[in-house]
């Protein structure tokens, strides 16, 4: 039986393991289609195929001196553009799951913090309650009626008079119950 | 993709090619850098052996890296090389040189080393019908092996080489030099 007549690639690579330089340029136009499309279907992305082949057709020339001859070049250059979708299939689904654990982390850290908010709120609300509960009648009257706003029936300078020593009186109270002001 | 952008991504591909001969040229020098090893350690000029084994070394990783004909030349010219160098070691064991040179041991061996590598290198050439890349790159790696042996019995011992080889290459060069002249015809 007659042999197969030899690939052109497989002569080219052949020389170019033994260092001839002058088909450099075309072993490389005859890779990078091939790598490209392999990547394209593999990435479904222009951009980031053209770079997985790019990586690839590095690796290829690295590892062109140790090309076995006996072996055809196509499959041998495709197993290595595969491989190197794949790495980066691997890397791009790493970077998913990274970024969906910080974003659950951060979405936990912020129910956390208004928790705490709300329940520092409602401790600053129970304690003047508590100090508003040890003032005299009048004084809470005024005092809440200056809340809502509520002129009442009384003219405006005793109001102010009487809004300020309850103020007072409830400072007073917030010292004498929790030592600060 | 634009050709600017094309001859970019091939020239990143061609750098990545010298770099994995590069690496390839220095994995392959090994075998040499253990003889290099072994001639300083029994030699009693070690710094000369070094040097000359050194420059044996930077010779042998620049015709890997650069293939072809001189690639093919390594192991041809190492083994002629190693026939000198085996000799000089094994005269300069035999008696130490003086300070007047060692001529009556060593540079005898050196010659014949010498000889014997010059004829294995034309053998091998002309056995192949190398190209003038080959002759000289197999008679550098093998002169500046043997020279780490020869270099003992200092410039008598490195001349001594030179003579000794350049006899025995002379009649394969005459040869392959007659034969391109007179290329056989086709019956």
């Amino acid at each position: 039986m007659a042999d197969l007549p030899e690939d052109p690639l497989d002569m080219l690579m052949a020389r170019l393991a033994q260092g001839d330089r002058s088909v450099f340029a075309r072993v490389f136009e005859l890779l990078w289609t091939p790598s490209f499309r392999l990547c394209l279907k593999l990435l479904k992305n222009e951009a980031d195929a053209a770079d997985a082949a790019q990586e690839a057709l590095q690796k290829i020339f690295e590892r062109a001196s140790d090309y076995d001859r006996s072996r055809p070049a196509m499959p041998w250059a495709m197993a290595i553009a595969g491989w190197e979708c794949r790495t980066i299939l691997r890397k791009r689904g790493r970077r998913r799951e990274v970024a969906e654990e910080e974003a659950k982390e951060e979405t936990e850290e912020r129910t956390t913090e208004s928790a705490e908010e709300k329940f520092v709120q409602q401790s600053l609300v129970e304690a003047a309650v508590a100090a508003m509960g040890a003032l005299s009648k009048d004084d809470r009257e005024t005092l809440v009626a200056t809340f809502w706003d509520e002129a009442a029936a009384v003219s405006g300078a005793t109001l102010r008079k009487r809004r300020e020593r309850a103020i007072a009186r409830l400072r007073k109270m917030w010292r004498k119950l929790y030592g600060l002001d | 993709m634009d050709s600017i952008e094309f001859n970019q991504r091939q020239k990143r591909a061609r750098v990545a090619y010298e770099l994995g001969r590069l690496r390839l040229a220095l994995l392959g020098m090994i075998p040499l850098a253990l003889i290099v090893a072994l001639s300083v350690a029994f030699t009693q000029k070690p710094l000369s052996a070094f040097a000359f084994g050194l420059a044996a070394l930077g010779f042998g990783v620049g015709m890997l890296w650069y293939g072809r004909d001189p690639q093919r030349a390594i192991l041809p010219g190492a083994v002629a090389g190693l026939v000198p160098l085996v000799f000089a070691l094994c005269a300069n064991r035999m008696h130490t040189c003086g300070p007047d040179g060692c001529t009556s041991l060593c540079m005898p061996a050196c010659a014949l080393g010498g000889i014997v590598a010059g004829l294995f290198v034309a053998i091998v050439g002309n056995r192949r019908k190398a190209g003038a890349l080959f002759w000289l790159s197999a008679s550098g790696l093998a002169l500046l092996t043997g020279a780490m042996g020869c270099s003992c019995a200092e410039y008598a011992g490195l001349a001594g080489l030179g003579a000794g080889f350049t006899v025995g290459v002379m009649p394969g060069l005459i040869r392959r030099a007659l034969t391109n002249n007179n290329p056989p015809t086709a019956s």
